[in-house]
Protein backbone atom coordinates (compact mmCIF):
# COMPACT_ATOMS: atom_id res chain seq x y z
CA UNK A 1 0.00 0.00 0.00
CA UNK A 2 1.13 3.40 -0.82
CA UNK A 3 0.82 6.58 1.84
CA UNK A 4 0.84 9.67 0.30
CA UNK A 5 0.68 13.29 2.51
CA UNK A 6 -0.09 16.26 0.78
CA UNK A 7 2.20 18.79 1.95
CA UNK A 8 1.11 21.46 0.89
CA UNK A 9 -2.01 20.62 3.75
CA UNK A 10 0.15 19.00 6.28
CA UNK A 11 0.75 21.56 8.99
CA UNK A 12 2.72 18.84 11.42
CA UNK A 13 0.38 18.64 13.85
CA UNK A 14 1.73 14.80 14.87
CA UNK A 15 -1.57 13.16 15.24
CA UNK A 16 -0.93 10.58 12.58
CA UNK A 17 2.18 9.21 14.66
CA UNK A 18 -0.04 8.68 17.54
CA UNK A 19 -1.64 6.04 15.26
CA UNK A 20 0.58 4.43 12.88
CA UNK A 21 3.84 5.15 15.07
CA UNK A 22 6.04 2.84 12.82
CA UNK A 23 4.84 4.87 9.64
CA UNK A 24 4.50 8.60 10.77
CA UNK A 25 7.38 10.01 13.08
CA UNK A 26 8.37 14.04 13.37
CA UNK A 27 11.52 14.67 13.26
CA UNK A 28 13.54 16.58 15.87
CA UNK A 29 12.85 19.94 14.10
CA UNK A 30 9.00 18.95 14.44
CA UNK A 31 8.59 18.60 11.04
CA UNK A 32 6.59 15.05 9.80
CA UNK A 33 8.47 12.13 7.97
CA UNK A 34 6.94 9.02 6.66
CA UNK A 35 6.93 6.06 5.01
CA UNK A 36 5.71 5.85 1.42
CA UNK A 37 5.59 2.04 1.04
CA UNK A 38 3.85 0.30 3.93
CA UNK A 39 2.88 -3.31 4.59
CA UNK A 40 -0.54 -3.98 4.49
CA UNK A 41 -0.83 -5.07 8.10
CA UNK A 42 -0.64 -1.53 8.88
CA UNK A 43 -3.59 -0.56 7.00
CA UNK A 44 -5.94 0.13 9.83
CA UNK A 45 -3.75 2.10 11.60
CA UNK A 46 -2.60 4.27 8.29
CA UNK A 47 -6.78 4.95 7.61
CA UNK A 48 -7.07 6.18 11.75
CA UNK A 49 -4.11 8.07 10.55
CA UNK A 50 -5.58 9.90 7.72
CA UNK A 51 -9.45 9.96 9.62
CA UNK A 52 -7.83 11.46 12.42
CA UNK A 53 -5.35 14.10 10.75
CA UNK A 54 -6.95 17.76 11.35
CA UNK A 55 -5.50 18.91 7.97
CA UNK A 56 -6.79 15.30 6.12
CA UNK A 57 -3.87 16.11 4.52
CA UNK A 58 -3.20 11.93 4.25
CA UNK A 59 -4.83 9.37 1.34
CA UNK A 60 -3.54 5.68 0.70
CA UNK A 61 -2.84 5.05 -3.05
CA UNK A 62 -3.47 0.76 -3.15
CA UNK B 1 18.77 36.14 30.85
CA UNK B 2 16.79 38.21 28.29
CA UNK B 3 18.30 39.27 25.10
CA UNK B 4 19.55 42.58 24.40
CA UNK B 5 17.25 42.39 21.45
CA UNK B 6 14.83 46.04 21.00
CA UNK B 7 11.57 44.09 20.69
CA UNK B 8 8.11 45.83 21.55
CA UNK B 9 6.47 45.39 24.51
CA UNK B 10 2.75 44.57 25.17
CA UNK B 11 0.83 45.28 28.52
CA UNK B 12 -1.75 42.12 27.84
CA UNK B 13 -2.71 42.11 31.70
CA UNK B 14 -4.40 46.25 30.49
CA UNK B 15 -8.44 44.98 30.44
CA UNK B 16 -8.37 47.27 27.59
CA UNK B 17 -5.63 45.58 25.74
CA UNK B 18 -7.47 44.68 22.60
CA UNK B 19 -5.79 42.77 19.93
CA UNK B 20 -7.51 44.42 16.72
CA UNK B 21 -5.35 47.27 17.83
CA UNK B 22 -3.15 49.64 15.98
CA UNK B 23 -0.37 48.77 18.51
CA UNK B 24 -0.51 44.92 18.03
CA UNK B 25 -0.25 45.70 14.42
CA UNK B 26 2.63 47.77 14.50
CA UNK B 27 4.18 45.56 16.58
CA UNK B 28 3.79 42.70 14.54
CA UNK B 29 5.17 45.20 11.76
CA UNK B 30 8.02 45.57 13.62
CA UNK B 31 8.81 41.86 14.53
CA UNK B 32 7.95 38.40 15.35
CA UNK B 33 8.18 38.46 18.67
CA UNK B 34 7.32 40.82 21.60
CA UNK B 35 7.73 40.71 25.57
CA UNK B 36 4.41 40.98 27.48
CA UNK B 37 3.66 40.75 31.17
CA UNK B 38 3.90 37.23 31.49
CA UNK B 39 7.14 36.48 28.98
CA UNK B 40 6.76 36.16 25.28
CA UNK B 41 4.23 36.88 22.45
CA UNK B 42 4.54 35.12 19.32
CA UNK B 43 3.00 37.87 16.49
CA UNK B 44 3.68 36.37 13.04
CA UNK B 45 1.76 33.64 11.39
CA UNK B 46 5.40 31.73 10.20
CA UNK B 47 6.66 31.32 13.78
CA UNK B 48 3.61 30.53 14.91
CA UNK B 49 3.51 27.42 12.79
CA UNK B 50 7.22 26.66 13.57
CA UNK B 51 7.26 27.46 17.08
CA UNK B 52 4.09 26.47 18.11
CA UNK B 53 4.92 22.58 17.51
CA UNK B 54 8.70 23.12 18.44
CA UNK B 55 9.20 19.59 21.03
CA UNK B 56 11.45 22.49 23.37
CA UNK B 57 8.03 24.06 24.48
CA UNK B 58 4.92 22.12 26.41
CA UNK B 59 1.91 23.10 27.30
CA UNK B 60 1.82 26.14 29.20
CA UNK B 61 -1.05 25.73 31.36
CA UNK B 62 -0.11 22.96 33.97
CA UNK B 63 0.60 24.40 36.71
CA UNK B 64 -2.40 27.22 36.88
CA UNK B 65 -3.88 25.65 40.78
CA UNK B 66 -0.39 25.35 42.21
CA UNK B 67 0.33 28.78 41.12
CA UNK B 68 -2.95 29.83 42.50
CA UNK B 69 -2.73 28.17 45.93
CA UNK B 70 -4.00 24.48 45.10
CA UNK B 71 -2.09 21.62 45.61
CA UNK B 72 -4.67 18.85 46.12
CA UNK B 73 -8.28 17.47 46.17
CA UNK B 74 -10.88 17.05 43.30
CA UNK B 75 -10.60 19.66 41.00
CA UNK B 76 -6.29 19.33 41.39
CA UNK B 77 -6.86 15.62 40.95
CA UNK B 78 -8.64 16.46 37.68
CA UNK B 79 -6.57 18.81 36.12
CA UNK B 80 -3.66 17.48 36.57
CA UNK B 81 -4.93 14.33 34.65
CA UNK B 82 -6.18 16.36 32.10
CA UNK B 83 -5.34 15.61 28.47
CA UNK B 84 -4.47 19.56 27.98
CA UNK B 85 -1.96 19.15 30.51
CA UNK B 86 -0.60 15.63 30.00
CA UNK B 87 2.80 15.94 28.35
CA UNK B 88 4.23 13.11 25.88
CA UNK B 89 3.20 9.13 26.18
CA UNK B 90 0.56 10.22 29.00
CA UNK B 91 -0.92 12.22 26.96
CA UNK B 92 -0.59 10.19 23.33
CA UNK B 93 -1.76 7.33 24.98
CA UNK B 94 -5.19 9.26 25.97
CA UNK B 95 -5.20 10.86 22.58
CA UNK B 96 -5.07 7.69 20.72
CA UNK B 97 -7.91 6.51 22.43
CA UNK B 98 -9.92 9.43 21.91
CA UNK B 99 -9.01 10.76 18.39
CA UNK B 100 -11.09 8.34 16.04
CA UNK B 101 -14.36 8.76 18.04
CA UNK B 102 -13.81 12.16 16.86
CA UNK B 103 -13.10 11.71 13.50
CA UNK B 104 -15.57 13.27 10.37
CA UNK B 105 -17.14 10.06 9.30
CA UNK B 106 -18.23 8.96 13.05
CA UNK B 107 -19.43 12.59 12.98
CA UNK B 108 -21.67 12.31 10.08
CA UNK B 109 -24.96 10.69 11.90
CA UNK B 110 -24.81 13.43 14.27
CA UNK B 111 -25.51 16.52 11.91
CA UNK B 112 -28.88 15.64 10.89
CA UNK B 113 -29.96 16.64 14.59
CA UNK B 114 -27.44 20.01 14.93
CA UNK B 115 -29.64 21.00 11.70
CA UNK B 116 -32.50 20.86 12.97
CA UNK B 117 -31.81 22.12 16.55
CA UNK B 118 -30.14 25.17 14.75
CA UNK B 119 -33.68 25.65 13.24
CA UNK B 120 -36.02 25.11 16.38
CA UNK B 121 -33.90 27.55 18.27
CA UNK B 122 -34.26 30.51 15.44
CA UNK B 123 -38.02 29.80 14.82
CA UNK B 124 -38.57 30.45 18.20
CA UNK B 125 -36.90 33.86 17.97
CA UNK B 126 -37.49 34.84 14.01
CA UNK B 127 -40.96 36.28 14.37
CA UNK B 128 -39.90 39.17 16.94
CA UNK B 129 -37.31 40.23 14.53
CA UNK B 130 -35.14 40.39 18.11
CA UNK B 131 -32.52 38.43 19.73
CA UNK B 132 -30.30 38.06 22.61
CA UNK B 133 -27.55 36.10 20.88
CA UNK B 134 -25.93 34.38 23.87
CA UNK B 135 -28.70 32.97 25.68
CA UNK B 136 -30.75 32.87 23.18
CA UNK B 137 -28.84 31.00 20.76
CA UNK B 138 -25.05 30.25 20.89
CA UNK B 139 -25.38 28.62 24.42
CA UNK B 140 -28.02 26.47 23.91
CA UNK B 141 -26.90 25.04 20.89
CA UNK B 142 -23.69 25.08 21.75
CA UNK B 143 -24.58 23.01 25.23
CA UNK B 144 -27.61 21.04 23.37
CA UNK B 145 -24.38 19.82 20.68
CA UNK B 146 -22.30 17.88 23.56
CA UNK B 147 -25.59 16.60 24.92
CA UNK B 148 -26.25 15.22 21.41
CA UNK B 149 -23.00 13.98 21.20
CA UNK B 150 -22.61 12.58 24.28
CA UNK B 151 -26.40 11.03 24.66
CA UNK B 152 -27.51 13.42 27.42
CA UNK B 153 -30.92 14.23 27.36
CA UNK B 154 -31.28 17.54 25.71
CA UNK B 155 -33.90 18.72 28.61
CA UNK B 156 -31.21 19.16 30.55
CA UNK B 157 -28.51 21.62 29.03
CA UNK B 158 -29.19 24.22 31.61
CA UNK B 159 -27.92 21.85 34.29
CA UNK B 160 -24.51 20.94 32.11
CA UNK B 161 -24.21 24.99 31.17
CA UNK B 162 -24.34 25.64 34.68
CA UNK B 163 -22.21 23.44 36.15
CA UNK B 164 -19.56 24.25 32.94
CA UNK B 165 -19.96 27.67 33.79
CA UNK B 166 -18.95 26.77 37.61
CA UNK B 167 -16.19 24.84 36.86
CA UNK B 168 -15.21 27.92 34.23
CA UNK B 169 -14.44 29.96 37.65
CA UNK B 170 -11.49 27.90 37.89
CA UNK B 171 -10.44 29.83 35.48
CA UNK B 172 -10.41 32.92 37.16
CA UNK B 173 -7.41 34.59 39.75
CA UNK B 174 -10.09 33.82 42.24
CA UNK B 175 -9.74 30.07 41.94
CA UNK B 176 -8.82 29.73 45.76
CA UNK B 177 -11.76 31.16 46.94
CA UNK B 178 -14.27 29.78 44.28
CA UNK B 179 -12.48 26.40 44.60
CA UNK B 180 -15.76 24.57 47.23
CA UNK B 181 -18.20 26.00 44.39
CA UNK B 182 -15.63 24.35 41.63
CA UNK B 183 -15.39 21.13 43.36
CA UNK B 184 -19.43 20.44 43.83
CA UNK B 185 -19.99 21.61 40.45
CA UNK B 186 -16.73 19.26 39.02
CA UNK B 187 -18.51 16.17 41.65
CA UNK B 188 -21.88 16.63 39.86
CA UNK B 189 -20.54 16.69 36.70
CA UNK B 190 -18.41 13.30 37.43
CA UNK B 191 -21.89 11.92 38.44
CA UNK B 192 -23.62 12.54 34.58
CA UNK B 193 -20.02 10.90 33.26
CA UNK B 194 -20.02 7.94 35.59
CA UNK B 195 -24.10 7.49 35.16
CA UNK B 196 -23.08 7.46 31.11
CA UNK B 197 -20.46 5.10 31.16
CA UNK B 198 -22.33 2.62 33.31
CA UNK B 199 -25.35 3.00 30.95
CA UNK B 200 -23.15 2.62 27.58
CA UNK B 201 -21.00 -0.68 28.99
CA UNK B 202 -24.91 -2.12 30.11
CA UNK B 203 -26.79 -1.52 26.49
CA UNK B 204 -23.62 -0.32 23.80
CA UNK B 205 -24.93 1.27 20.70
CA UNK B 206 -23.09 3.49 17.38
CA UNK B 207 -22.59 6.61 19.53
CA UNK B 208 -19.72 8.41 20.77
CA UNK B 209 -19.59 7.23 24.58
CA UNK B 210 -19.85 3.33 23.22
CA UNK B 211 -16.97 4.14 21.31
CA UNK B 212 -15.01 5.57 23.51
CA UNK B 213 -16.17 2.76 26.25
CA UNK B 214 -15.54 0.10 23.10
CA UNK B 215 -11.52 2.09 22.23
CA UNK B 216 -9.07 -0.21 22.40
CA UNK B 217 -5.60 -0.63 21.04
CA UNK B 218 -3.53 -3.34 21.64
CA UNK B 219 -5.13 -4.38 24.35
CA UNK B 220 -5.15 -0.81 26.00
CA UNK B 221 -7.78 1.29 26.62
CA UNK B 222 -9.67 3.74 28.90
CA UNK B 223 -9.82 3.40 32.49
CA UNK B 224 -13.24 3.91 33.85
CA UNK B 225 -11.39 6.65 35.72
CA UNK B 226 -10.44 8.30 32.35
CA UNK B 227 -13.14 7.87 30.52
CA UNK B 228 -14.99 9.86 33.13
CA UNK B 229 -12.01 12.69 33.31
CA UNK B 230 -12.17 12.66 29.10
CA UNK B 231 -16.21 12.94 29.09
CA UNK B 232 -15.63 16.45 31.78
CA UNK B 233 -13.49 17.92 30.04
CA UNK B 234 -15.35 17.37 26.72
CA UNK B 235 -18.25 19.44 28.31
CA UNK B 236 -15.72 21.86 29.75
CA UNK B 237 -13.84 22.31 26.45
CA UNK B 238 -16.41 22.42 24.03
CA UNK B 239 -18.66 24.46 25.30
CA UNK B 240 -17.91 28.19 26.11
CA UNK B 241 -15.37 28.20 23.12
CA UNK B 242 -18.51 27.17 21.01
CA UNK B 243 -20.84 29.63 22.18
CA UNK B 244 -17.86 32.36 22.62
CA UNK B 245 -17.20 31.21 18.47
CA UNK B 246 -20.76 31.66 17.20
CA UNK B 247 -20.94 35.21 19.29
CA UNK B 248 -17.97 36.39 17.45
CA UNK B 249 -18.52 35.19 14.39
CA UNK B 250 -22.08 36.70 13.78
CA UNK B 251 -20.41 39.95 14.67
CA UNK B 252 -17.88 39.67 12.34
CA UNK B 253 -20.55 38.94 9.48
CA UNK B 254 -22.21 42.40 11.30
CA UNK B 255 -19.18 43.97 9.94
CA UNK B 256 -19.12 42.63 6.74
CA UNK B 257 -22.63 42.59 5.51
CA UNK B 258 -22.13 42.00 1.74
CA UNK B 259 -20.22 38.79 3.38
CA UNK B 260 -23.56 37.36 5.05
CA UNK B 261 -25.40 38.20 1.95
CA UNK B 262 -22.77 36.09 -0.40
CA UNK B 263 -22.86 33.62 2.27
CA UNK B 264 -26.70 33.37 2.46
CA UNK B 265 -26.99 32.99 -1.15
CA UNK B 266 -23.96 30.69 -1.59
CA UNK B 267 -24.86 28.14 1.88
CA UNK B 268 -21.80 25.66 0.73
CA UNK B 269 -19.30 28.40 1.55
CA UNK B 270 -20.67 27.83 5.03
CA UNK B 271 -17.32 25.86 6.53
CA UNK B 272 -15.00 28.58 4.82
CA UNK B 273 -17.07 30.95 6.82
CA UNK B 274 -15.85 29.63 9.64
CA UNK B 275 -12.55 29.47 9.11
CA UNK B 276 -12.64 32.54 8.31
CA UNK B 277 -14.68 33.97 11.09
CA UNK B 278 -11.43 32.01 13.50
CA UNK B 279 -9.00 33.18 11.39
CA UNK B 280 -9.90 36.93 12.23
CA UNK B 281 -11.68 36.75 15.52
CA UNK B 282 -11.10 34.02 17.14
CA UNK B 283 -12.26 33.34 20.66
CA UNK B 284 -9.39 31.69 21.82
CA UNK B 285 -7.36 34.71 21.26
CA UNK B 286 -3.75 33.30 22.81
CA UNK B 287 -2.49 29.62 23.13
CA UNK B 288 0.04 29.17 25.69
CA UNK B 289 3.47 27.41 26.10
CA UNK B 290 6.24 27.27 28.58
CA UNK B 291 9.87 26.30 27.71
CA UNK B 292 11.77 23.62 28.46
CA UNK B 293 15.20 23.96 28.20
CA UNK B 294 17.48 26.96 27.48
CA UNK B 295 17.25 27.55 23.58
CA UNK B 296 18.26 29.95 20.94
CA UNK B 297 15.65 31.14 18.32
CA UNK B 298 17.01 33.31 15.40
CA UNK B 299 18.21 36.14 17.38
CA UNK B 300 16.30 35.53 20.72
CA UNK B 301 17.39 33.75 23.86
CA UNK B 302 14.22 32.30 25.77
CA UNK B 303 15.25 30.57 29.31
CA UNK B 304 13.64 27.39 30.44
CA UNK B 305 10.38 27.62 32.06
CA UNK B 306 9.45 30.66 30.33
CA UNK B 307 5.84 31.39 28.96
CA UNK B 308 5.36 31.68 25.23
CA UNK B 309 1.82 32.94 24.22
CA UNK B 310 0.88 32.10 20.34
CA UNK B 311 -1.66 34.95 19.39
CA UNK B 312 -4.04 33.83 16.37
CA UNK B 313 -5.58 36.68 15.71
CA UNK B 314 -2.98 38.60 15.02
CA UNK B 315 -0.67 35.75 13.20
CA UNK B 316 -3.98 35.06 11.46
CA UNK B 317 -4.39 38.56 10.13
CA UNK B 318 -0.37 38.62 9.44
CA UNK B 319 -0.40 40.24 5.87
CA UNK B 320 2.51 38.37 5.28
CA UNK B 321 0.91 35.21 5.06
CA UNK B 322 -2.41 37.10 3.86
CA UNK B 323 -2.05 39.79 1.75
CA UNK B 324 -5.37 40.71 2.17
CA UNK B 325 -6.23 39.77 5.64
CA UNK B 326 -10.07 41.31 5.82
CA UNK B 327 -12.55 38.34 5.84
CA UNK B 328 -13.30 36.78 2.27
CA UNK B 329 -15.30 33.69 2.31
CA UNK B 330 -13.99 32.54 -1.17
CA UNK B 331 -10.15 33.42 -0.77
CA UNK B 332 -8.22 30.38 -0.65
CA UNK B 333 -6.61 30.87 2.65
CA UNK B 334 -3.34 28.62 4.06
CA UNK B 335 -4.27 27.52 8.00
CA UNK B 336 -4.71 29.53 10.76
CA UNK B 337 -4.25 28.57 14.62
CA UNK B 338 -7.63 29.24 16.55
CA UNK B 339 -7.50 25.24 17.56
CA UNK B 340 -4.05 25.39 18.62
CA UNK B 341 -1.61 22.89 16.89
CA UNK B 342 0.88 20.06 17.17
CA UNK B 343 -0.03 17.64 19.68
CA UNK B 344 -2.31 19.73 21.68
CA UNK B 345 -4.19 20.69 18.74
CA UNK B 346 -7.96 20.66 19.63
CA UNK B 347 -9.86 17.12 20.04
CA UNK B 348 -12.83 18.46 18.63
CA UNK B 349 -12.14 20.78 15.96
CA UNK B 350 -14.74 18.70 13.24
CA UNK B 351 -17.68 18.81 15.66
CA UNK B 352 -17.02 22.56 16.38
CA UNK B 353 -16.55 23.31 12.25
CA UNK B 354 -19.65 21.36 12.03
CA UNK B 355 -21.72 22.57 14.18
CA UNK B 356 -20.65 26.33 13.18
CA UNK B 357 -20.69 26.52 9.94
CA UNK B 358 -24.89 24.30 10.38
CA UNK B 359 -25.15 27.35 12.37
CA UNK B 360 -23.54 30.26 10.51
CA UNK B 361 -25.66 28.55 7.57
CA UNK B 362 -29.76 28.17 9.25
CA UNK B 363 -28.83 31.98 10.44
CA UNK B 364 -27.93 33.59 7.23
CA UNK B 365 -30.63 31.64 5.43
CA UNK B 366 -33.34 33.08 7.86
CA UNK B 367 -31.59 36.52 8.63
CA UNK B 368 -30.65 39.59 7.39
CA UNK B 369 -30.09 43.38 8.22
CA UNK B 370 -28.76 42.68 11.65
CA UNK B 371 -27.60 45.16 13.66
CA UNK B 372 -26.88 46.07 17.73
CA UNK B 373 -30.30 46.06 19.94
CA UNK B 374 -29.29 47.74 22.75
CA UNK B 375 -26.10 47.10 24.76
CA UNK B 376 -23.78 44.61 23.95
CA UNK B 377 -21.18 43.23 26.84
CA UNK B 378 -17.80 41.45 26.05
CA UNK B 379 -15.45 39.87 27.59
CA UNK B 380 -11.45 40.96 27.90
CA UNK B 381 -9.27 40.08 24.87
CA UNK B 382 -6.92 37.53 26.91
CA UNK B 383 -6.76 34.04 26.69
CA UNK B 384 -10.13 33.46 25.75
CA UNK B 385 -12.80 35.88 24.58
CA UNK B 386 -16.43 36.56 23.29
CA UNK B 387 -19.69 38.33 23.89
CA UNK B 388 -21.61 38.25 27.51
CA UNK B 389 -24.52 40.02 26.06
CA UNK B 390 -25.59 40.37 22.13
CA UNK B 391 -29.14 42.02 22.04
CA UNK B 392 -29.56 42.19 18.22
CA UNK B 393 -32.21 42.97 15.65
CA UNK B 394 -32.67 41.70 12.34
CA UNK B 395 -35.29 41.19 9.52
CA UNK B 396 -36.69 37.62 8.68
CA UNK B 397 -36.10 36.50 5.13
C1 LIG C 1 -15.07 26.85 18.39
C2 LIG C 1 -14.90 25.93 19.26
C3 LIG C 1 -13.56 25.51 19.79
C4 LIG C 1 -12.39 26.20 19.84
C5 LIG C 1 -12.10 27.62 19.39
C6 LIG C 1 -11.41 25.32 20.44
C7 LIG C 1 -10.08 25.66 20.65
C8 LIG C 1 -9.13 24.80 21.15
C9 LIG C 1 -7.73 25.10 21.24
C10 LIG C 1 -7.08 26.39 20.80
C11 LIG C 1 -7.11 24.04 21.81
C12 LIG C 1 -5.62 23.88 22.07
C13 LIG C 1 -5.21 24.44 23.40
C14 LIG C 1 -3.72 24.42 23.56
O1 LIG C 1 -3.01 23.88 22.72
O2 LIG C 1 -3.26 24.98 24.56
C15 LIG C 1 -8.13 23.06 22.10
C16 LIG C 1 -7.91 21.85 22.71
C17 LIG C 1 -8.91 20.95 23.01
N1 LIG C 1 -10.24 21.03 22.63
FE1 LIG C 1 -11.09 22.53 21.58
N2 LIG C 1 -12.00 24.14 20.76
C18 LIG C 1 -13.32 24.20 20.36
C19 LIG C 1 -14.27 23.21 20.48
C20 LIG C 1 -14.06 21.99 21.08
C21 LIG C 1 -15.05 20.95 21.20
C22 LIG C 1 -16.46 21.01 20.62
C23 LIG C 1 -14.48 19.95 21.92
C24 LIG C 1 -15.03 18.62 22.35
C25 LIG C 1 -16.01 18.01 21.81
C26 LIG C 1 -13.12 20.36 22.25
C27 LIG C 1 -12.23 19.61 22.98
C28 LIG C 1 -10.89 19.93 23.14
C29 LIG C 1 -9.95 19.11 23.87
C30 LIG C 1 -10.25 17.82 24.57
C31 LIG C 1 -8.71 19.75 23.80
C32 LIG C 1 -7.40 19.28 24.41
C33 LIG C 1 -6.63 18.46 23.40
C34 LIG C 1 -5.26 18.02 23.87
O3 LIG C 1 -4.69 18.65 24.76
O4 LIG C 1 -4.76 17.01 23.31
N3 LIG C 1 -12.90 21.59 21.71
N4 LIG C 1 -9.36 23.54 21.67
C1 LIG D 1 -10.17 20.06 29.31
C2 LIG D 1 -10.80 21.05 29.13
C3 LIG D 1 -10.18 22.31 28.74
C4 LIG D 1 -9.89 22.72 27.48
C5 LIG D 1 -10.09 21.99 26.20
C6 LIG D 1 -9.36 24.04 27.61
C7 LIG D 1 -9.00 24.83 26.55
C8 LIG D 1 -8.36 26.01 26.71
C9 LIG D 1 -7.99 26.85 25.65
C10 LIG D 1 -8.30 26.57 24.20
C11 LIG D 1 -7.34 27.92 26.17
C12 LIG D 1 -6.75 29.09 25.45
C13 LIG D 1 -5.44 28.69 24.88
C14 LIG D 1 -4.32 28.59 25.84
O1 LIG D 1 -4.10 29.53 26.63
O2 LIG D 1 -3.61 27.58 25.79
C15 LIG D 1 -7.29 27.74 27.58
C16 LIG D 1 -6.69 28.61 28.44
C17 LIG D 1 -6.62 28.40 29.76
N1 LIG D 1 -7.24 27.41 30.47
FE1 LIG D 1 -8.29 25.94 29.70
N2 LIG D 1 -9.31 24.38 28.93
C18 LIG D 1 -9.79 23.34 29.65
C19 LIG D 1 -9.93 23.27 31.00
C20 LIG D 1 -9.40 24.19 31.85
C21 LIG D 1 -9.62 24.18 33.26
C22 LIG D 1 -10.46 23.21 34.02
C23 LIG D 1 -8.92 25.20 33.77
C24 LIG D 1 -8.90 25.59 35.19
C25 LIG D 1 -7.90 25.78 35.86
C26 LIG D 1 -8.24 25.83 32.69
C27 LIG D 1 -7.34 26.86 32.82
C28 LIG D 1 -6.90 27.57 31.78
C29 LIG D 1 -6.03 28.70 31.92
C30 LIG D 1 -5.45 29.22 33.20
C31 LIG D 1 -5.85 29.22 30.66
C32 LIG D 1 -5.03 30.39 30.29
C33 LIG D 1 -5.90 31.59 30.31
C34 LIG D 1 -5.10 32.81 30.09
O3 LIG D 1 -3.89 32.67 29.85
O4 LIG D 1 -5.70 33.88 30.16
N3 LIG D 1 -8.58 25.21 31.54
N4 LIG D 1 -7.93 26.58 27.88
S1 LIG E 1 -1.72 14.54 11.39
FE1 LIG E 1 -1.92 15.38 9.34
S2 LIG E 1 -1.20 17.47 9.52
FE2 LIG E 1 -0.50 16.37 11.29
S3 LIG E 1 1.56 15.67 10.79
FE3 LIG E 1 0.16 14.03 10.31
S4 LIG E 1 -0.33 14.38 8.18
FE4 LIG E 1 0.54 16.26 8.87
Amino acid sequence: MKVIVDRTKCDNHGQCTFSAPTVFRLDDNGILQYEENVDESLRDEVEEASDVCPAQAIRIAD
Amino acid sequence: MTTELDIPYLDIADPSFAMHSQAVRDARARSWVAKTNYGYAILRHEYVSKLLKDPRLRQGSAKWPEHNGVHSGLFYDWWTKCLLVLEGEDHHRIRRLLNPAFSLKHLEPYLPRFEELADELIDSFLPSGQVEFVNEFAQPYATRVLCILLGIPESEWPTIARLASTIGLALGITLEQDLPAVEDALAELYGYAEDLIRDRQANPGPDLVSRLVDANRNGDSLSDDELRNALCLLIFGGMDTTRNQLGLGVMSFMQHPEQWELLAAHPELAPAAVEEVMRTNPTTTWVTRETVVDFDYEDLHIDAGTTVHFFTQVSGTDPQAYPNPEIDITAERVGHYGFGGGMHHCLGHFVARADMSIALRALSKKMTNLRINGVDEWMPDSGNTGPVLLPLAFDAR
